[in-house]
């Protein structure tokens, strides 16, 4: 009884010891993060104009219930940037497969191999550096020409190359994290300048290649031409049909519930449904969709229409049924842009082939964004997170589909991946995410949000609308319906996603 | 671990005191006041200058050394970051980045009695300038410098292809004329153009030179009692198409894309001075203060000037970098000197000899060391040139008390973006610039009861003018608050008495 009164003398000590280291942080959190959040929240539902409510003037600050979001609702500009940011957002699939990827190809072994395989390298990688200084000479006598800038760079991939065979996977880690720890801001000036359209690393590369093949353009007939558009249309139509054929046998084998079935349909069928409105003026591409969809559409309907052997709830793989439809739908549309570029190349070519104008230009500055996005989503966290999944993936599974006579893929798909489901959920959450709050500092940089608004996203314009026009009251209420967006798309990966490796 | 973390704590709390013994503040023995204004090199001199001044006028403290030590804050040069600073009562005491938009936010200091009592006041300065100094008629500012933004024309450029160089005014279809000859000439055939007649009109410069044209044409982004926005207009239309066909078709100015090949910028790094020096640009648009970059130039080209391409009505823009009082400063008295200072013989003939723009006041204009500087004959004529400019037909721009800045300069620019990026035909664009505008009004007005009254009293004006110019009769000056329009309608014999 005696020791009662000093065990809570001592715990109460630990607990004041806890609280004191804690108390940094939580001060920290409270003052810098959570009390303004509440304020923000307060700020969304008030007039706040920083013109006219702030300490050199006394205009009473009022509360205007749901104004500003009725305001919001109503304003077309908004709904411009919110298309901006999902279009933006189409890339996290691609972002996700590529640090995938990259994670697979850096968890196998790349080292030289022998010892005579070595001094091989090693030679080769010595002309390399010949040839690296040799650039280097050029582009100092000849005043930094493109010729030695594209030695330079040539070189430079080649020592990569070689640096990681005889290194090993640790410097392919080390150079494909690179991006990441390399400051945002000269990334983007970095890519600002490979972007820039006349005088741009990226557009050098591609202008050649653009003439001549707009040379070759021009003199093929123009039935062979138009295979590729058969030809994209035909690859859209297979991205399609293994979709349905992915949601037909998971339907079948009860592991995608009715939810699942709709959601990856939707998906899959939009692309499908754009190729009807874009390809109008090609009436055989048009009928090759209809046909191919309807037929897909009979012979999978049948199978959902049937009582199946395995059943499953509803919502049973919805999350895996939502990621793969996104990445078959935004491969569809590649295809189906593809298909659209064969479809109007030979009269692009009529007056040459020129590269794109990149950020400058109304329709290419998205991408453009997009594509240095995918470039740096590859070598980020994600990958990193892949890597330690991939490498805690158990031996005796592989093993055993090994045994069972599985090929590599399969492996992949019925072992690998659903190991890694947990680390897929986590990655599709923050990607998500990050996808509907990014995009400030890329287009402040880089575009300032132009051309003509083209690259301004929500996160952008809750800037203008809270510092250059000093509406703060309805810039809160912007980032708070981005908020509620990003809490429905968390909701929602939640409730369907793959959470755990036996789902 | 506790022992780190006290060990931690007290580093930091050291740190944090010697951070702030160290401080400049900490270590000054007189008060500071504090300069917020751009990196111009030029800063410095003003206020080596600004300290020289204090102690001849004897203003000293008892070592015989300045009373005031001014120092700059570049970093918060930027508009938003001192608005941000402005209105959470930090910002510096004086600050140069806009008077009608700082006032907006409550952040000056009425200074008319100052100004009159030390020789500050609107009569020491450019007369045009009373719309960017002045709100309800009371001064908040004092310039620290002028500029016309006009065409720098390159002589050099001109004669080596055989032309002479263009005129001083002209019409849209004579800068066409000559734009188209100049690039022809320059540019060999069958070649990447390189040389084009000027630098881009975009962003801040696009917004200038459409200001100037559409006022040629009889047109301002505001109407007479400057309650909504004009821009819904064919003549605004037609400039944007102008500049679209310019800048697409016959190729005279950059587009976006050489723009960023170029990696140009007319600040003070940017590669645009560069290129106008070595003849790539014809002309380039700028105010006086780009003599500070190109007088550095081994070799800096024969100048010239051009006003931006007028219609029927001449005129030219005028602006000021002018400086206000922080009205959160605890030493507003003493940041009143440094106004005094802006005044003085001392700082006018600086800008004078430095090239930062045109002196606050159009006295120095006349002086030989304004006219010809010696050191420069290259630029001979241009100084007399812009002074005259900026006395005669230079026209600030119309403020309007129920727009924000930012939402007008925007909807000028995306209007302009989305023609360039075949996003909106002109007519679309020029509406929908009218619309946002006016949308943005609309909002003021519906937050500020005060401001409306205001606006629906303006609002029975302009009816009223609307009405007499249909019926073609004279309209009451004191009605008009767009100065453009009193300009206007002045040439145009439109003005009662």
């Amino acid at each position: 009884m005696s020791d009662a009164p000093t065990h809570r003398r001592a715990e109460t000590r630990r607990l004041l010891q806890g609280l004191a280291f804690l108390s940094p942080n939580i001060i920290g959190f409270m003052m810098f993060t959570f009390l303004p959040l509440l304020f923000s929240l307060f700020l969304a539902f008030s007039n706040w104009d920083l013109r006219i409510h702030n300490m050199f003037h006394e205009e009473r600050l009022s509360w205007v219930a749901l104004e500003n979001f009725t305001r919001l609702l109503q304003d077309p500009d908004f709904w411009r940037y919110l298309r901006n940011t999902l279009f933006l957002m189409m890339g996290i699939p691609l972002g996700i497969a590529g640090s995938l990827l990259a994670a697979i190809l850096l968890s196998k072994d790349l080292s030289g191999g022998t010892r005579t395989s070595r001094v091989r390298i090693a030679g080769i990688a010595l002309m390399t550096s010949l040839v690296m200084l040799g650039s280097l000479g050029i582009l100092l006598v000849m005043g930094f020409r493109v010729t030695g800038m594209m030695l330079l760079i040539g070189s430079l991939a080649c020592t990569v190359l070689i640096g990681g065979s005889i290194g090993g996977a640790t410097i392919y880690r080390t150079l494909f994290f690179l991006p990441h720890f390399t400051a945002g801001v000269a990334t983007f000036l970095l890519w600002k300048k490979l972007y820039s359209p006349q005088t741009g690393p990226i557009n050098h590369g591609l202008r050649p290649l653009l003439e001549n093949f707009g040379a070759v353009i021009v003199r093929l007939p123009d039935a062979l031409i138009q295979g590729g558009l058969w030809l994209g249309m035909a690859a859209m139509a297979a991205v399609f049909m293994r979709g349905l054929l992915f949601l037909r046998n998971g339907w079948r084998d009860g592991e995608l519930g009715g939810n699942a079935i709709i959601t990856g349909g939707l998906l899959l069928i939009l692309p499908v449904c754009c190729a009807l409105f874009w390809l109008t003026l090609a009436p055989a591409a048009y009928a090759l969709v209809t046909v191919a969809v309807l037929a897909l559409i009979v012979l999978c309907g049948r199978d959902f229409t049937r009582p199946r052997a395995f059943t499953c709830p509803a919502s049973e793989g919805t999350g895996v049924a939502l990621l793969s439809g996104a990445f078959l739908m935004v491969l569809g549309f590649m295809f189906l842009g593809l298909s659209n570029v064969a479809y109007a190349l030979p009269e692009m070519a009529q007056d040459g082939l020129t590269p794109p104008e990149w950020l400058t230009d109304y329709d290419w500055a998205k991408p453009a964004i997009m594509i240095m996005a995918l470039w740096m989503a590859i070598g980020s966290n994600n990958m990193l997170l892949y890597l330690a999944g991939l490498s805690n993936v158990p031996p005796e599974l592989q093993e055993a589909a090994d045994i069972d006579g599985a090929s590599g893929l399969q492996r992949f798909w019925h072992v690998t991946w659903p190991q890694l489901a947990p680390i897929t959920f986590f990655i599709v959450i923050m990607s998500v995410i990050g996808g509907l709050q990014g995009g400030f500092e890329m287009a402040r940089t880089m575009t300032k949000g132009g051309p003509a608004g083209s690259t301004t996203t929500l996160s952008y314009y809750v800037y203008t609308e809270g510092f250059e026009t000093g509406r703060l009251g309805y810039a809160s209420a912007v980032a708070w319906t981005l908020f509620l967006m990003v809490l429905v798309a968390t909701l929602f990966n939640w409730k369907f996603g793959s959470r755990r490796t036996n789902d | 671990m506790k022992y780190m973390f006290v060990i931690l704590m007290s580093l930091l709390a050291i740190a944090a005191l010697i951070t702030r013994w160290t401080a400049p503040d900490a270590r000054s023995d007189v008060p500071v006041l504090y300069w917020a204004t751009d990196p111009n090199p030029a800063r410095i001199e003003q206020i080596r200058l600004f300290h020289e001044w204090l102690v001849e006028e004897g203003h000293t403290d008892e070592n015989g050394g300045p009373a005031i030590e001014l120092r700059l804050d570049t970093v918060s040069g930027d508009p938003q970051k001192l608005i941000i600073q402005g209105v959470s009562g930090v910002a510096a005491d004086i600050m140069d980045r806009g008077v009608p938009a700082l006032e907006a936010y409550g952040l000056l200091v009425d200074i008319t009695d100052e100004a009159e009592q030390m020789g500050f006041g609107l009569d020491q300065t450019f007369p045009a300038l009373g719309e960017a100094l002045t709100v309800n008629n009371r001064q908040y500012g004092f310039p620290c410098n002028v500029a016309t933004v006009n065409f720098w024309v390159n002589k050099d450029a001109f004669e080596r292809v055989g032309m002479d160089p263009p005129p001083q005014s002209w019409d849209f279809e004579t800068f066409e004329r000559i734009g188209k000859e100049f690039v022809k000439r320059a540019n060999p055939p069958g070649e990447r153009q390189t040389v084009f007649f000027c630098n881009a009109l975009t962003d801040w410069y696009g917004t200038m030179v459409m200001s100037v044209m559409m006022r040629s044409l009889g047109l301002d982004i505001f109407n007479e009692t400057v309650t909504a926005s004009a821009l819904d207009d064919e003549r605004f239309a037609r400039v944007l198409s102008l500049l679209y066909k310019w800048t697409y078709e016959d190729r005279i100015l950059p587009t976006a894309a050489d723009v960023a090949s170029i990696s140009g910028g007319a600040g003070y790094g940017g590669a645009e001075f560069s290129m106008f020096s070595e003849g790539k640009y014809g002309m380039m648009s700028s105010g006086r203060w780009c003599l500070i970059r190109l007088r550095e130039f081994e070799n800096p080209p024969n100048l010239s000037i051009s006003q931006f391409p007028c219609d029927q009505f001449d005129n030219a823009n005028i602006l000021t970098r002018a400086a206000g009082v922080y009205a959160g400063s605890a030493q507003q008295d003493k940041a009143m000197l440094f106004f005094e200072f802006l005044a003085s013989e001392k700082y006018n003939m600086h800008i004078v000899e430095s090239a930062d723009s045109q002196p606050p006041n159009p006295r120095f204009t006349q002086t030989e060391a304004f006219l010809r500087p010696a050191e420069y004959p290259h630029e001979w004529g241009t100084h007399e040139t812009i002074a005259r400019i900026a006395r005669t037909s230079a026209i600030a721009d119309a403020r309007c008390p129920y727009a924000s800045e930012g939402s007008v300069y925007r909807a000028l620019v995306r209007a302009h973006q989305e023609v360039m990026a075949n996003r909106e035909t002109p007519e679309e664009a020029a509406a929908l610039a009218a619309q946002r505008i006016n949308d943005d009004i609309q909002l003021n007005l519906a937050q500020r009861p005060a401001l409306k009254e205001r606006h629906d009293a303006d609002s029975i004006i302009q009816r009223k003018i609307e009405d007499l110019l249909e019926q073609g009769e004279p309209i009451p000056q004191e009605w008009i608050r767009n100065p453009f329009h009193r300009a206007y309608y002045a040439e145009k014999g439109l003005l009662q008495p």
